[in-house]
């Protein structure tokens, strides 16, 4: 049997080990940051700060993870192209992106994050991910470097006592729901909702949301619920289920694409016509509505606070014309948009340089600070109804969603369901 | 030479070795920077984990995908402990125990079906568990997660967080890799060899392969329950993305690379886990999954039999470079050259695998 | 009733796609000994070069084939310069090394043609037919008598012609083969060729539903290792079955066992398995392997 000593596997052992450490020693500094200090914090110089965005560039959610980092990468290429920020402390700085894949792994962006705090990177911003995210809020917490502008729709992040150095960006998942809720509840008919959500906080939070805002409205009964997991193959056991409910509305929060394009043709096919909500994520007309022939249905809603570039209404839109131009030459990213992220990380980007403009000092204390006292700033490519306002604890940035019905093209903002 | 007293230099050279390794690792966190000590930390996680596969897949030969559940498991009962205020020993002895014990009831089931039931129930162990996961919220915060915070340095240390996280996940993983280390040295090594080369004839010395299956399973599991600990003292946070199948496929994968049947291949292994992501994103983060397809392929290229086989084959490359020198020269104890060229390395799996009972056909 | 039997074709549906790559996996198992991982990745890859045909011009059939043809030289190719080096070796590092492949195509369709997910023709119409009360797509109707078609196909390859009886030959006993006169090294060529082949109508067939994207076949691939497994690692018929089988009583499992829901039902193939083998340890449709001491 080969039960022999190795000892030169121990040799060798020893040699990677020393060759380790030998090339991650440098003299044991204070990495790290010990942000918010009287002096500059780390990540930021006289003339640039350096920003980490850690967020999925491989796997399934990369195609929305992609856009997380393009969108703030096109504006501040054209921010620093024209000349940098002019910060509160009077010096004008370039804005540099670090971005980190971590393929949607909690483990990775944690290291990731380690990484970051190595690397001298000012703050994390426009990650996507509530697990992501939430691997490494508490080291961010206790090594105070600010967590912000994420893309998750986690109300914990928002929660100033219990996050004081994160910041949400996209509306909480509740608030989405919330708002089909009472435009349905307003419309004072009949309604009978079949509901088909993603299983994990995502659809809760839709769900919920919606849930609360029908609560005590006597004309609208949930006849149907149910789930099924993102990485399902098809969805039609569940709409077989849902469409022997009955129902006449379809609330439906969903965040894979194949699946709600199918959802359409399915529902269709047996012969169940409701009335559908979909999420904001999952409602391009181009990508999903045309494919999954959507003007079969007396009506599609969904909810927004970002113009849409495929929507023809906004094809000659002045904002959406330079957002597509810089998002091709700054955020290399050549094609329309897939997903709402791209015009959300650039309503980010925006953000972050309101911040930079009002904050005193470059630390990272004045930099939440300044984060925090932004009200009514009109972001490029917001709708009208919706601005971005980070004065309210517990919420967001963006907490304004408007309701929108499709037209056979694109969407119109709906005053009322029907 | 005499043998004995060269077997008796070697085993000084050795001790002291190990006792330089030893200074090394007590000594390196508090001069290394604090991310060197995070990413040795994870290192340490994963070695563990890879550890507990080899034992099972390296040296018994069964085929385990479904190590990384017991990873979760360990982790969600190390949060859960935590948050109720447990003594972090008695965390430590449950996440072993119960991932132990759910191994064994695994175990017992599936190995009297041979390895095709093994490699199925394995495979159906992450991907049950995410729903699973996802369904006990009260237990594990459902999709969300749970936090934990146990590894900040306590006062009286004067060490920093990453430090004492260091020398926390040291001393498991050196605990670890000890017991392997007899463990497979002693009768019990043997026996998993046999039941790997050849079941039969295994059952015919008296090793009983059902026995030793459920025995090698069982050790693996709680390996990889000790190895959930690990992560959430490094992680400090666990969801049901801790226990996804991709994983469990990534932990087979740097078991191979590491060195199959071989515990300092396991460190190489866990090493390998952890470092590719991070160098990936230092050469690119839009290429990671290209570049690590690229460095997987390249490493088992050049060293089928994994890292640790490094310096054996640089041993053969010299070797070969100078023929001339005679055969008198090779020192005693050195391993016996591999003669066909398709031989695999020598201890790993021997040839004529195709006779065992394996997951391929016939 | 009607729900019943809707459940049950949506089922059949289902299955079909998970058969689709089954079949390939089966049939690189017979012709090499490996469990291939990247079927899976290789059957992107060729979806992506039909696709960049088409957005040529290519009427669809045409890019089809050309993919097709493309697909077996690639595995031909795949089989002598990467995989070849590892046969004869440590099973697992062969598999592994079919995971850094997995892993390595799915980078290169990321690179080339990103995460988005691509719009992928239907051969067939979206219309749908009755049949017995419930509603069929006219494509899932299609797809699944395609397979049925090539399942069949590939049975009749295996155990009826020549060609399936060396492929079988090399896969057995290498040396033996050699002996015998059998070009082994073109043969496992042939071997990985047609599997590439069969992986490649599988991808074209699946990617209108499931959406072109680089990860299209992972979930699905998951679900074809649990159908080999359970129908036998040497029977395209068995394959077929199990596939059909897990698709369907997912589907009814779910709808009918509340406890169990939408969620769990992903336990129900794993169990059936658990259950099958303890009744018959080589699968449905398996040979029983002689082990020679």
């Amino acid at each position: 049997m080969k039960m022999r000593k190795k000892p030169r596997a121990v040799l060798g052992v020893v040699a990677v080990a020393a060759a380790v450490a030998l090339s991650l020693s440098g003299c044991r500094g204070d990495s790290g940051g010990q942000g918010g200090g009287s002096a500059s914090s780390p990540g930021i110089t006289d003339s640039a700060i350096t920003l980490g965005i850690t967020t999925p560039l491989s796997g399934a959610t990369a195609g929305p993870g992609k856009c997380t980092v393009a969108g703030v990468s096109a504006y501040f290429g054209a921010v620093n192209a024209a000349g940098g920020v002019k910060f509160g402390d009077g010096k004008t700085r370039t804005v540099n992106i670090k971005s980190y894949d971590d393929a949607y792994d909690p483990q990775k962006s944690l290291a990731n994050f380690q990484q970051m705090v190595s690397d001298n990177v000012f703050a994390a911003t426009a990650g996507l991910g509530t697990p992501t995210n939430r691997a490494f809020r508490d080291a961010a917490i206790s090594q105070k470097v600010p967590q912000v502008l994420v893309m998750t729709g986690d109300p914990l992040f928002s929660d100033r006592k219990q996050s004081p150095w994160q910041l949400g960006f996209v509306p909480i998942y509740q608030n989405e729901g919330a708002a089909f809720g009472k435009l349905l509840a307003k419309s004072g008919a009949q309604h009978k909702v079949a509901i088909l959500s993603q299983n994990d906080d995502y659809g809760k939070g839709y769900v919920a949301g919606f849930k609360d805002a029908i609560k005590g409205a006597s004309n609208i009964s949930v006849v149907g619920e149910q789930t099924y997991e993102a990485t399902d193959t098809s969805v039609d056991a569940q709409l077989t289920q849902l469409a022997s409910s009955g129902a006449d509305v379809f609330f439906n929060a969903m965040s894979i694409t194949p699946l709600t394009i199918a959802a359409l043709q399915k529902a269709q096919q047996i012969g169940w016509k409701p009335s559908w909500f979909l999420p904001s994520n999952t409602s391009s007309p181009t990508a999903i509505l045309e494919p999954g022939g959507g003007s079969a249905y007396p009506g599609i809603y969904s909810v927004s606070f970002a113009k849409a570039p495929q929507s023809p209404e906004f094809a000659k839109d002045p904002d959406v014309v330079k957002f597509l131009d810089e998002l091709k030459k700054y955020g290399n990213y050549p094609d329309m948009p897939a997903f709402p992220h791209c015009m959300w990380s650039y309503m980010v980007g925006a953000t972050l340089e309101q911040a930079f403009k009002n904050m005193k000092e470059p630390t990272r204390d004045s930099f939440m600070t300044a984060l925090r006292d932004i009200k009514d700033l009109k972001a490029p490519l917001m709708l009208e109804g919706t601005s971005v306002n980070t004065t309210v604890d517990g919420q967001p940035a963006v907490s304004s969603v408007v309701v929108q019905k499709y037209n056979g093209k694109g969407y119109a903002t709906a005053q009322n369901f029907g | 030479m005499d043998t004995a007293s060269a077997t008796a230099r070697r085993r000084r050279v050795r001790l002291a070795l190990a006792a330089l390794v030893a200074v090394l690792l007590v000594v390196a966190p508090l001069i290394l920077p604090a991310f060197a000590n995070q990413t040795l930390v994870r290192i340490g996680v994963y070695a563990v984990a890879v550890l507990g596969l080899n034992i099972v897949m390296g040296y018994t030969g069964q085929v385990n995908l479904g190590q990384i559940f017991f990873v979760g498991l360990g982790a969600y009962v190390t949060a859960y402990g935590v948050n109720h205020g447990w003594n972090i020993l008695l965390v430590f002895v449950a996440a072993c125990a119960i991932a132990g014990v759910v191994g064994l009831l695994v175990a017992l089931a599936a190995a009297r079906l041979g390895g095709l039931a093994i490699a199925m129930v394995t495979i159906a162990l992450p991907i049950v568990g995410v729903p699973l996961a996802k369904r006990l919220s009260e237990f594990t915060g459902g999709s969300q997660g749970i936090s934990a915070r146990f590894t900040d340095a306590p006062d009286w240390s004067g060490l920093a967080n990453d430090q004492w996280q260091f020398y926390i996940v040291l001393v498991v993983t050196a605990g670890a890799f000890l017991l392997a280390r007899s463990l497979v040295r002693g009768k019990y090594g043997r026996a998993f060899a046999a039941v790997r080369e050849n079941e039969a004839v295994a059952a015919s010395m008296g090793i009983s392969p059902y026995r030793t299956k459920v025995l090698a399973f069982t050790i693996a599991s709680i390996f990889g329950g000790a190895s959930g600990f690990l992560y959430l003292a490094a992680v400090q946070y666990t969801s049901p993305e801790t226990l996804s199948f991709g994983h469990s496929i990534s932990l087979l994968a740097a078991m191979v690379i590491g060195g199959a049947g071989s515990i300092a291949g396991s460190l190489l292994g866990g090493a390998y886990y952890v470092f590719v992501p991070q160098l990936t994103n230092a050469i690119d983060p839009n290429l990671t999954t290209v570049s690590q397809g690229a460095i997987l392929l390249a490493v088992l290229f050049l060293l089928p039999g994994g890292l640790v086989s490094l310096p054996r084959a640089v041993r053969r490359l010299t070797r070969r470079a100078a023929p001339r020198r005679s055969t008198a020269q090779t020192a005693p104890g050195t391993s016996p050259q591999t003669a066909p060229a398709h031989r695999p390395v020598p201890d790993a799996a021997p040839e004529g695998h195709e006779q065992t009972e394996r997951q391929d056909g016939p | 009733m009607g729900t019943f039997i809707q459940l049950v074709v949506d089922g059949l549906a289902t299955g079909s796609i998970y058969a689709a790559l089954a079949l390939a996996i089966v049939l690189v198992n017979q012709a090499t000994g490996l469990i291939n991982f990247a079927q899976g990745g290789m059957a992107v890859l060729s979806a992506y070069i039909a696709y960049v045909f088409v957005q040529l011009g290519l009427p669809l059939i045409l890019a089809i084939l050309f993919a097709v043809v493309l697909s077996f030289a690639f595995g031909a190719l795949v089989e002598r310069f990467l995989v070849r080096r590892f046969e004869r070796g440590d099973p697992d590092t062969a598999v592994v090394v079919t995971i850094g492949l997995l892993t390595l195509v799915t980078g290169i369709c990321a690179v080339l043609w990103g995460y988005n997910n691509l719009s992928f023709p239907s051969l067939f119409p979206l219309t749908s037919v009755e049949i017995l009360g419930a509603v069929v797509s006219v494509r899932s109707l299609a797809t699944a008598v395609t397979i049925v078609v090539i399942m069949v196909l590939l049975q009749l390859l295996f155990l009826r012609t020549k060609l399936g009886l060396a492929l079988r030959a090399v896969a057995d006993n290498p040396s033996s083969a050699a002996f015998s006169g059998l070009p082994v090294g073109r043969l496992l060529m042939v071997g990985w060729g047609l599997a590439a082949t069969l992986g490649a109508i599988a991808g074209v067939l699946v990617a209108p539903q499931l959406t072109l994207t680089p990860g299209m076949l992972d979930t699905a691939l998951v679900y074809a290792l649990a159908a080999v497994i359970l129908g036998g690692l040497n029977s395209p018929i068995g394959c077929v079955v199990a596939a059909s089988a897990i698709g369907v009583l997912e589907n009814l499992v779910a709808v009918y066992i509340p406890l169990i829901g939408h969620d769990l039902k992903i336990a129900v193939p794993f169990v059936l398995i658990f259950v099958i083998l303890i009744i018959r340890p080589q699968g449905l449709f398996g040979r029983k392997v002689v082990v020679r001491v």
